[in-house]
């Protein structure tokens, strides 16, 4: 049995001022902000710090930055400072100085370093990476790289045709978008939109950001919190440690020739390098690098040959030719070493382990790669072509 | 051009230093229209055409409406102008496609070709403004306002323009015709209702969608206990995107010196349906008191056509959402729910021996029930969604429980502020140490989001 009564009069929450216009709950002073804001700012400037003092990085002599962890830039930041700190050969390009196919114990850096009979050699390879990144690599993240010696690898692949150039106007999929120019200078074939743009240069501006990405990918596999609460609902993101620096990174992909693994001739029809982004950027890379007080040793391919087509062949060694044409005339120490063997080649440009080792015998032994060990005085322009 | 984006930054950034220049001049409605139409059009410049039509001819019509005898007529013109915009735009295609079924139902041949037109973002919100502007000059309860500028910005105003608070003109109209005298205190109340809505909307919202959207996004694959979370997520995801729009729209309004109206007031502690809805959307529902249930009578003719008023009210509400039965039927549980809580909170059972947080639990249940409604894709889903909620298995719903954690702070904060203790959390070190969390939070934790508002596809 229920009987109708009077509803009581309820106190209202909000006052009308409040109910018009709203409230503020959480009203903050101008003392208050700036109370906020300095706890803000200590707290993300002394993370990274707290965080490096906590993270120990001690990398072995064959490091190279996991695969995963090839957008890390600051951990290449800090292995690049690490690296230069302690006098070491700095080996700089993409993914065939990182080691498509071959583990750590087998790269370019390993062999170099095996066969001078010290351990001085630093992979700083990254995957992924092509010459318009790299770019962006050494601008943002490359200053640790100073008055040290640099052996840069040129990947004429970049060279192949107008879509490996980014010269063609339909959508490619870009690695390190982070490290692209955004708006002083254009990409054809990077459509990012205006958002996405200027989200990267905002981004760039935060200079706690890397950081950030960095401990993301530590702990949270490189997701968000967010995502990676999803994957795991019941999993404290505090204590999770997914991945280590200091982690070997397996290897990728069968250690298979080319023709094991079933690839074609191709008849690649290369650019003119006078408009081509690529040659720019990695022209902008040694100059750079030369500015920070290096001494660049550029080893141009050596490309895979034998996949070529005749006519390919010759554009290839047009393009090969005005490379080191450049470099001589910039003084700019350069190596092109002899094909490898067909079979010590993965593919078009990423050399089998044998062909690692094959290559590094070739610069150690080459002309060019012992006046880089000169002190810089005694340095010449010229480089070698054998 | 959303709020939580760097493009809306660099807006701001862009648009304030010159609103602070010009704000004491003649200028300032010039360039508030003209930023406002920037804002508008950066989603789709065609947008423009629509919103200045719908301007144009209410601004005419009205002052025609103060100089003639026939104001009736011209009130009928503009309201009946703005409803045409929407049911062109967001309602043409659902009543084709009913009419095509109908058609077939009977065995006809004919197929009306369905139209397919853009729904133009915020076309509700803005065409709702106008409307109340036109009839609050009929009723003479304000006066037209004579400058074409200065209407064309109470219209478009930036900062509410694509999802409300769908102000008055009582309220905006004569902030605009003053001059805007900017406090520091308003910039630091902007800043603070503009974070609080930025982590609402990014490191809530955004967090909960994507458990909800996987779960509903196949709701066949997923049993009770997965469910009912993704209906409980849900119902908070769509709080805290839409009162996170509304905070921040309030902030930036704020910090240029406006102050617009509330829309949420912690709607998920109400003690019946009455009460929640006057603390969601607050300004679309007192805007359907005003135009649509006191006119039809409110509750002035007794107890059945307070009824009748209250559904119609209810069911236009579900309407004015979407052009889908699924919110005709939210709004009709709605309506039904309003009709018999009424009854309800007239016994004295209700009123006396039942605890308040037992009310406020119920409420919410329903509430979380009736939006089953509103986020299935199909009738098809919810009804799964409900069959299995109802007849329970256990399969763990691999629910986020930082997510849950995250939802239940927030409502313990809100249970906290309406209490005696409010005080606590007006104290500087936990106002600055939240301020710090939230930022801390957004800055470290948050990925990039560019997910839309999901008042906007209203």
């Amino acid at each position: 049995m229920t009987s109708s009564v009077q509803a009581p009069e309820k106190t209202p929450v909000l006052s009308r001022e409040e109910a018009l216009y709203g409230s503020v709950e959480m009203p903050l002073s101008v003392r208050q902000w700036i109370w906020a804001a300095a706890v803000v700012l200590l707290v993300l400037t002394g993370l990274p710090v707290a965080g490096k003092r906590r993270e120990t990085f001690r990398p072995d002599p064959d490091y190279r930055v996991p695969y995963e962890m090839s957008s890390d830039y600051w951990l290449f930041e800090r292995y690049s400072r690490l690296a230069a700190s302690e006098s070491k050969t700095l080996v700089v390009g993409d993914s065939v100085v990182w080691g498509e196919y071959v583990p750590a114990d087998e790269t370019l850096s390993h062999y170099l370093a095996a066969l001078a009979g010290e351990k001085k050699f630093a992979n700083l390879g990254l995957d992924g990476m092509y010459p318009v990144a790299q770019a962006g690599l050494l601008e943002q993240y490359g200053e640790g790289i100073s008055n040290s010696r640099v052996i840069l690898h040129f990947n004429p692949l970049w060279m192949a045709s107008r879509e490996h150039d980014l010269r063609e106007g339909k959508e490619f999929r870009f690695n390190h978008p982070q490290l692209l120019p955004q708006f002083s200078r254009e990409i054809p074939a990077y459509k990012a939109s205006f958002a996405d743009r200027l989200e990267i240069v905002a981004e760039r501006l935060l200079p706690f950001r890397p950081w950030v990405r960095h401990w993301r990918w530590e702990c949270l596999g490189g997701a968000d919190l967010a995502r990676w609460t999803l994957a795991h609902p019941y999993a404290s993101p505090i204590s999770a440690v997914v991945k280590s620096a200091e982690g070997d990174a397996p290897v990728r992909r069968a250690n298979l020739s080319w023709k094991e693994r079933g690839a074609t001739v191709q008849d690649f029809p290369w650019v003119e390098l006078g408009e081509s982004p690529q040659w720019r950027a990695f022209r902008d890379s040694v100059e750079m690098l030369r500015r920070q007080g290096d001494t660049v040793l550029v080893v141009v391919g050596p490309f895979n040959e034998y996949m070529l087509t005749p006519r390919s062949r010759e554009g290839y060694r047009r393009v090969v030719s005005e490379v080191g044409k450049w470099l001589q005339e910039t003084g700019v120490l350069y190596f092109v070493p002899p094909s490898l063997p067909s079979e010590y080649y993965a593919d078009a440009s990423h050399p089998l382990s044998e062909g690692y080792a094959m290559l590094g015998r070739e610069i150690l032994a080459s002309e060019a790669f012992a006046r880089l060990l000169q002190p810089t005085t005694e340095k010449s322009t010229q480089g070698t072509n054998r | 051009m959303l709020f939580h984006t760097w493009v809306f930054g660099v807006f701001f950034l862009v648009f304030y230093p010159v609103y602070l220049a010009v704000k004491g001049t003649r200028l300032r409605d010039y360039w508030l229209l003209l930023s406002s139409y920037v804002f508008y059009g950066w989603w789709n410049p065609l947008y423009l055409l629509l919103i200045s039509y719908s301007t144009v001819v209410d601004y005419f019509v009205v002052l025609r409406m103060a100089k003639s005898r026939h104001r009736k007529l011209w009130l009928a013109l503009a309201v009946s102008n703005n409803l045409c915009l929407l049911a062109t735009f967001k309602y043409a295609g659902f009543v084709t496609e009913n009419l095509n079924a109908l058609l077939a139902a009977m065995g006809g041949q004919y197929v009306i070709p369905v139209p397919n037109w853009l729904l133009p973002v915020g076309i509700s919100f803005y065409t709702f403004q106008s409307m109340s502007y036109t009839i609050d000059c009929y009723r003479r309860r304000i006066q037209a306002e004579p400058r074409f500028v200065r209407f064309a910005t109470f219209v478009s105003l930036f900062p509410q323009l694509v999802a409300g608070p769908i102000q008055r003109a009582s309220n905006l109209l004569p902030q605009l015709q003053q001059e805007q005298k900017i406090t520091l205190a308003d910039v630091t109340d902007g800043l603070s209702l503009f974070l609080v809505g930025l982590f609402k909307k990014v490191a809530l919202a955004d967090y909960l969608a994507l458990y909800v959207d996987k779960v509903y996004g196949a709701p066949g694959h997923y049993q009770g206990p997965a469910l009912l979370l993704a209906t409980a997520a849900f119902g908070w995801q769509i709080y805290f995107d839409f009162s996170g729009y509304t905070d921040m729209a309030r902030g930036i309004a704020r910090t240029m010196g406006y102050k617009l109206m509330l829309n949420f007031n912690h709607p998920y502690l109400a003690e019946g349906l009455g009460d929640f809805w006057s603390r969601w959307h607050i300004s679309l529902s007192s805007w359907f008191k005003d135009y649509v249930y006191i006119p039809m009578g409110g509750n002035r003719e007794g107890q059945l056509k307070t009824y009748r008023n209250m559904c119609l009210t209810m069911l236009i509400s579900g309407v004015w959402h979407g052009a889908t039965w699924m919110f005709v039927i939210w709004g009709a549980l709605h309506a039904l729910g309003r009709v018999f809580t009424r009854e309800l909170e007239k016994t004295a059972f209700w009123m006396e021996s039942v605890p308040k947080f037992v009310k406020q639990m119920l409420v919410y249940a329903f509430v979380t029930f009736a939006w089953i409604f509103f986020r299935a894709r199909s009738m098809g889903d919810a009804r799964v969604i409900i069959s299995r909620i109802f007849s329970p298995q256990w399969v763990d719903p691999a629910f986020p429980l930082l997510a849950a954690m995250l939802v239940l702070m927030v409502w313990l904060y809100q249970h906290l502020y309406e209490s005696r203790a409010r005080w606590a959390l007006q104290l500087a070190p936990v106002k600055v140490g939240l301020a710090t969390c939230m930022i801390l939070y957004l800055a470290m934790m948050v990925g990039s989001s560019d997910r839309p508002f999901i008042y906007f596809q209203f």
